[in-house]
């Protein structure tokens, strides 16, 4: 009986390996041909079984980035927006879904459709608005001019909600029956109860964040702001994909490892955040 | 500016660090770490953004060269050469400190467009030829023609097509730096077991019956295709169609009026399909899948630009590469007049700093007069230089391959000048992609490509 049980556990084992090991394969892949010569790359990008197996194997892509003088600056900037990208949707996003979940004041449903209507309106059709006000307000080029268009989101707020709506209202009753306000139960009821939620909009936030690429292009201009996805892009010549592939690769390599350490520390609410939230931020 | 900037930050974090809770010696010590972080990446933020003289801010693609240097001699490679000549300007003008703005190639014009949108472009910049006629009607570029000579650029010395780039509305936009046009890159070991070289030159094809004859020549002989090029991703295979069409005097539009669906661009793409048909080609190549068929010796022609000329030669030195014996040709002629695709890099000053900002609109200048006279430096990448001069000159001559195919310049044409030419190549990609992609016929594809190039034009 016990042997069947093994058989069946291997046998499922193997079917979800299979699929996992397919789904691999492309990150595999980028992370051998980081480790080719580009001189190879040029002539095939499948040298040694399929190029899955990095041989002739060199640093020197690696190498050639980390020497760049700017790249440790382009991480903080990416680590500065991410976190303050976070921070402040946490922020927003907490207290409006407070409030459009738990409070009542005039004109909430008209607010809470305005809010949501965010969800479909795509970002591309307020870039140029956008990018001009930030320019007349001197905004680019800056770490809160790379941050603040991306405060409003509108998904947070609606996890928010209803994870608020879901907490039953005893527990802020018993509250304000110990003489707790509105704010105090916020704080300090709701705000501990809220930590698994949070923790979806805060990873969603900070992946979306650390690869956002379109506003950083066009805000940041200059080397000095740029993010680590931005300045990465940036040293490619203009025939990389061809004659510079082994260092397009280490540069998505080295853009996704703080992404991957992130996974690999909250994989639980990352799921959950994905399942939740799927990738619009 | 900067520097103080960062200082305040640095002086505001370590308040706040001194502030909060002193008993917590632990957390401190943390706090002061991430302080110290900060400290150090807006230190090295502040350290590579000196400022002295005017600045000039440039933007440019060709990607980063970060040890380039001044010595524009020893420069290789479009990133290092373009950044060791502005370096080198940097360095012998005290007055003007000029400030690359890099950005990839891909994402180049959305950049661009967007800083133009917000009044904020950099004050010189790089563009194509085709770009010009988007611009110009819109008035963003300064118009330099009276401002040129003063600045020892000589417009009598550019060529032609060179001229033609930069023109608009008979005013000089811009300073062109390049022709950079379609060539037949020749695996020579390949032509020559076809017996297709004569006198150390490969024999051309002189019309598509000769083409098809050459490929079958090749297929016999070697067992590798006639010819690879980007036939499914760039443009490269319309640019093709578009040399084959202008070869029989026939255009994709004029005077407004799309010109596609005719019997000329039916014959340039069964010429192309053909070579399919015949497998003596393979349509399904992408850029860098054409160009290792080439380095691989798995074709004896590709179509690809001047751009990679130099490095292609590089590739035929190097022992571990099939490639050996490399040589490069103009566009052959299959029809009855010699053409092929080509386009140029220029430089361009937005009309607000012409306007508003004399010293830096001087600055600029200096610095094109400067990238003009190193012409013959910018030609080293593999470009057609654009200056009478450089093209007559010794120098020039002596650079690799360069004579094989000189009369390129001669021969380098493009589509009509139009604001719409970005969609007007998509259109073209995506309906000649079809045909050999996806099996579409040619005269529903052309009568496609016909109807939306000319929605375009009605715009």
């Amino acid at each position: 009986m016990k042997t069947m049980e093994n058989r069946r556990l291997a046998l499922l084992y193997t079917m979800l390996a299979l699929p996992a090991f397919i789904w691999l394969v492309p990150t595999l892949w980028m992370v051998s041909l980081s480790l080719q010569p580009n001189a190879l790359l040029a002539r095939t990008t499948s040298n040694t079984f399929w190029g899955l197996i990095p041989y002739p194997l060199t640093l020197d892509n690696y190498l050639n980035l980390l020497a760049h003088g700017q790249v440790h600056v382009w991480f903080f900037n990416s680590l500065v927006v991410a976190l303050g990208m976070t921070i402040g949707v946490l922020v927003l996003s907490t207290t409006a879904g407070y409030a459009f979940a738990r409070l009542n004041f005039v004109g909430k449903k008209t607010l809470l459709v305005l809010v949501l209507l965010g969800l479909m309106i795509p970002e591309q059709a307020v870039f140029i608005p956008l990018y001009t006000l930030f320019s007349e307000l001197g905004w680019h080029n800056s770490h809160h001019g790379l941050i603040i268009p991306r405060l409003a989101v509108p998904i947070g707020v609606f996890i928010m909600i209803q994870f608020f709506r879901g907490v039953t209202r005893d527990v802020e009753e018993a509250a304000r029956i110990d003489g707790a306000n509105t704010f105090q139960i916020f704080w300090h009821v709701m705000l501990p109860l809220a930590r698994p939620a949070m923790m979806t909009v805060a990873i969603l936030t900070f992946l979306y964040a650390w690869n956002d690429y379109l506003w950083p292009l066009v805000s940041a201009q200059r080397t000095e702001h740029f993010t680590i996805t931005l300045g990465l892009a940036s040293l490619q010549s203009n025939f990389a994909q061809s004659e510079g592939l082994g260092s397009v690769m280490a540069s998505g390599v080295i853009a996704s490892l703080p992404v991957v350490a992130l996974f690999l520390i909250f994989q639980r609410y990352v799921v959950r955040a994905v399942a939740v939230g799927g990738s619009k931020g | 500016m900067l520097y103080a900037k960062n200082r305040k930050l640095i002086a505001t974090a370590q308040a706040v660090v001194n502030y909060k809770d002193k008993k917590a010696e632990k957390v401190i010590t943390m706090r002061k770490t991430f302080v110290s972080m900060i400290a150090a990446a807006a230190l090295s933020a502040g350290a590579v953004m000196p400022a002295f003289g005017t600045e000039v801010t440039l933007g440019r693609f060709f990607g980063s060269c970060q040890d380039a240097g001044t010595d524009v001699s020893a420069a290789v490679g479009e990133a290092c050469i373009i950044q060791s000549i502005i370096n080198a300007f940097d360095a012998e003008n005290d007055d003007f400190d000029v400030t690359t703005l890099p950005t990839d190639w891909g994402n180049y014009y959305d950049q661009i467009i967007a800083s133009y949108a917000s009044g904020n472009p950099p004050d010189v910049h790089v563009m194509h030829r085709h770009r010009i006629p988007e611009y110009g009607q819109i008035g963003a570029l300064a118009d330099l023609t009276d401002d040129l000579m003063a600045h020892g650029i000589d417009p009598d010395d550019w060529t032609e097509s060179a001229r033609e780039a930069v023109t608009w509305n008979d005013r000089i936009l811009g300073v062109p730096m390049d022709l950079h046009a379609n060539l037949w890159h020749v695996n020579m070991d390949l032509m020559e077991a076809a017996g297709l070289v004569e006198d150390g030159r490969p024999i051309l094809p002189s019309s598509p019956e000769e083409m098809m004859e050459h490929a079958e020549m090749v297929r016999e002989a070697t067992g590798q295709y006639y010819l690879a090029a980007d036939f499914s991703e760039f443009e490269i295979g319309v640019r093709m169609v578009l040399a084959f069409l202008w070869q029989q005097d026939s255009n994709i539009f004029a005077n407004g009026t799309a010109t596609i669906n005719t019997p000329e661009a039916r014959n340039a793409l069964e010429l192309i399909t053909g070579l399919f048909d015949g497998d003596y080609a393979n349509s399904r190549t992408n850029y860098a899948d054409s160009q290792q068929s080439f380095l691989n010796g798995e074709a004896a022609v590709l179509v690809n630009g001047t751009w990679v000329v130099d490095f292609y030669a590089e590739q035929a030195a190097d022992e571990d590469v099939e490639l050996t014996n490399y040589y490069v040709a103009d566009f052959p002629t299959l029809y009855d007049e010699p053409a092929t695709w080509a386009d140029s890099h220029l430089w361009a000053i937005p009309a607000s700093v012409q306007r508003d900002d004399p010293e830096v609109y001087e600055g600029a200048l200096k610095l094109l007069a400067f990238i003009n006279d190193h012409n013959i430096d910018w030609a080293r990448t593999g470009h057609a230089a654009v200056r009478e001069s450089v093209l007559n000159s010794d120098e020039y001559a002596e650079l690799p391959h360069r004579s094989e195919y000189d009369n390129t310049v001669n021969i380098a044409r493009d589509t009509p000048a139009s604001a719409r030419y970005g969609a007007i190549q998509d259109i073209l990609n995506r309906e000649f992609q079809a045909i050999w992609l996806t099996g579409k016929s040619i005269d529903a594809a052309l009568s496609d490509a016909e109807e939306d190039v000319q929605s375009q034009l009605d715009r």
